[in-house]
């Protein structure tokens, strides 16, 4: 197993670059997390006012909104950031450390490259990335090097399934399980010794796509926080219900509602203390019925009590199930067209 | 919050908060004193050429979140524009909620595909080329509301396919027309130009070699300054099936022309990524009981 890499110090020596927007928390005043926008992003003075709607890159939220009034202190840093890297690290937010298994196929540099480029937006982001492979294959831990994400390169090979042909893996292990609980056990033997650390983990399939704002809602969990999914259990969207003395009660799915947790895997993120705490608390390995997966391991953590709504009491959609389709690869042929060298 | 001004010592009034803001005061006021001190000593590099990306979009399920992670690509890139164009007869509330809070510098437009172009429900994709009005529309802002001289590169990037970071590197400084691999498509691993002595020769290509550019949508890029030198260059709507990049490219640029990126076309840095429908038959179920889900929540 590896360790964690620090991340990467800003070097400072690309252009002058513009740091993207952050829901970020104006308490602690760290200039590095305001942007202003940059003399290279303010258009051209010829661009007309017409019907069309258009807009120079601005940062996202006034952060005046936060902070006093005092003009020196709101006014932003102009600070020298290199394009391609993550937010330099905060000593005070929680850590989030998003759990991704991944295995072979041809989208799986395109996915991980995608998901790379959504998770250098984030603060405090530690990416545990987890092959299900023998070994770590070279293919990911270049791309990996490549992010300057914050990560650990694990690994773990679902057995296959040898009474089947060839490469199918054992049907009864639902995919990404092992890889999970390596996670899991990586997580309680590494981390554990540092009881202060503040960390929240949240397990992130490679193909899902994820928003920003999703990453600010889950940083302050307490136990468990869950928040609705859109495109599972065929529908537009799965959520818990909340009441109005914002707790949740239930499950809004058709598919079986009466689960203990009717979510997506997606749909939660876990305090790290939890897992510290209880280090006997895994997703269950066989038997699991089709859907009861996060079940498996949610109930060993919380009840339905604990439970904390986000995502504006679960009304909002922060993040979708999509699903990359399978190319198709017809004319490549029994041998092979292309050039296997030539990595995709 | 009550606070003093930036001078103050905060000896008069004992408040830990404010003793806390003055420092902090101090440091930021340091701070801005030493960017300004350095400023001068750094060279003058030349402005980045802008790359105008033009992406047609349409209203679907995944629309969003398709939207969404493409712009978390584009805030990574520096002087980047994003030219939106819904195929729509108007602009619709999502993108343009979505534009504006994206945090990218961005014009959103809209032209409606006429009828007989459209795919029909159960049409294969390759049935119809897509996306040729908006691109051209895309085309007519940029004929009508830039300027040549001010450099940059025009490229048509669809909303489901996935771009590394470096391919923007490359593409930034084309001087007509520039090319590279695109992973995942014509039924293959990749496609690419072959490139002899730094020139293109040949494509490789899974399908109809013959055709005048075959290459995907995602695997060239062109310069605004050609552009604008040939008002008449556009996308034909009515190409047969594959033929759309050529209808565009072949009044613009020979092969010979052609400038290879990606390592001479030999590294894939943009995949023909596509996203799969979600399954609704639950939905549709429950919508006909009156029971579907909150058509106000935006997915």
């Amino acid at each position: 197993m590896q360790g964690m890499t620090k991340p990467k110090s800003s070097t400072g020596d690309a252009e002058k670059t513009r740091h993207p927007r952050r829901g970020a928390d104006c308490v602690t005043v760290d200039a590095a997390h305001h942007s202003v926008a940059s003399e290279h992003h303010r258009p051209p003075a010829h661009y007309p006012k017409g019907s069309e709607v258009q807009r120079e890159a601005v940062p996202g939220p006034d952060l005046r909104e936060y902070c006093s009034s005092d003009k020196d202190i709101v006014e932003v840093v102009r600070t020298e950031y290199v394009y391609t890297r993550p937010p330099p690290w905060s000593e005070t937010l929680p850590t989030i450390h998003v759990v991704t298994p991944t295995y072979s196929r041809p989208v799986q540099k395109a996915e991980l490259t995608r998901l790379a480029n959504t998770f250098l937006h984030v603060p405090n982001l530690h990416w545990v990335l987890v092959e299900d492979s023998a070994r770590p294959t070279a293919l990911v831990a270049r791309l990996l090097h490549e992010t300057g994400l914050n990560y650990t390169h694990l690994n773990v090979e679902t057995p296959r399934n040898y009474k089947l042909r060839g490469d199918t893996r054992d049907p009864r292990i639902p995919r990404g399980t092992m890889q999970r609980n390596l996670a899991l056990r990586w997580f309680r033997e590494t981390l554990g010794q540092n009881a202060t650390q503040l960390g929240v983990v949240y397990f992130a399939d490679d193909d899902n796509t994820y928003s920003l704002e999703l990453f600010e809602e889950m940083r302050s969990t307490q136990k468990v926080s869950v928040w609705p999914v859109a495109f599972v259990g065929g529908l537009r969207y799965e959520s818990p219900k909340v009441n109005g003395a914002g707790k949740v009660y239930g499950w809004k799915t058709v598919f079986d509602p009466h689960r203990p947790f009717a979510i997506d895997m997606a749909g939660f993120a876990i305090n790290l203390h939890l897992i510290l705490a209880k280090p006997q608390a895994y997703f269950k390995l066989r038997g699991v019925k089709g859907g009861y997966q996060e079940s498996s391991l949610l109930r060993e953590l919380v009840t339905l009590n604990d439970l904390e709504p986000r995502a504006a009491n679960c009304t909002k959609i922060l993040v979708w199930h999509t699903r990359t389709e399978k190319p198709v690869l017809v004319n490549e042929g029994k041998k092979g067209f292309t050039d296997p060298n030539v990595e995709i | 919050m009550r606070s003093c001004s930036w001078r103050c010592d905060c000896t008069e009034h004992d408040l830990a908060k404010d003793r806390t803001i003055s420092r902090l005061r101090e440091k930021l006021h340091s701070l801005l004193e030493q960017t300004k001190k350095a400023e001068p000593t750094k060279p003058l590099k030349p402005p980045l050429p802008t790359i105008y990306v033009i992406t047609p979009t349409y209203a679907r399920l995944v629309q969003k979140a398709e939207l969404t992670r493409l712009s978390h690509t584009f805030l990574l890139v520096p002087q980047l524009h994003w030219i939106v164009v819904e195929d729509s007869p108007h602009r619709t509330g999502l993108v343009s909620e979505f534009l504006s809070h994206s945090g990218l510098a961005f014009t959103h437009l809209h032209v409606a595909t006429p009828h007989e172009r459209k795919l029909q429900e159960g049409d294969p994709s390759w049935l119809k080329p897509r996306g040729a009005e908006q691109r051209n529309e895309g085309l007519r802002w940029l004929r009508e509301n830039i300027r040549s001289q001010e450099g940059g590169v025009i490229y048509f990037a669809d909303d489901d396919n996935t771009y590394s970071l470096q391919l923007f590197e490359e593409m930034r400084w084309t001087q007509r027309v520039s090319v590279w691999p695109v992973g995942l498509v014509g039924g293959m691993r990749y496609e690419r130009p072959i490139v002899e002595q730094g020139h293109v020769v040949r494509f490789h290509t899974g399908w109809r070699p013959s055709r005048p550019f075959p290459l995907d949508m995602a695997g060239f890029a062109v310069s605004l300054r050609l552009v604008l030198a040939n008002p008449e260059a556009r996308f034909d709507g009515d190409a047969p099936m594959g033929f759309l990049e050529s209808s565009f490219l072949q009044s613009l640029v020979t092969m010979e022309e052609l400038e290879p990126k990606a390592d001479l076309c030999t590294k894939v840095l943009v995949w023909h990524t596509r996203t799969e429908k979600p399954k609704m038959k639950r939905e549709e179920a429950m919508q006909k009981q009156g029971l579907g889900s909150d058509p106000a929540v935006e997915v």
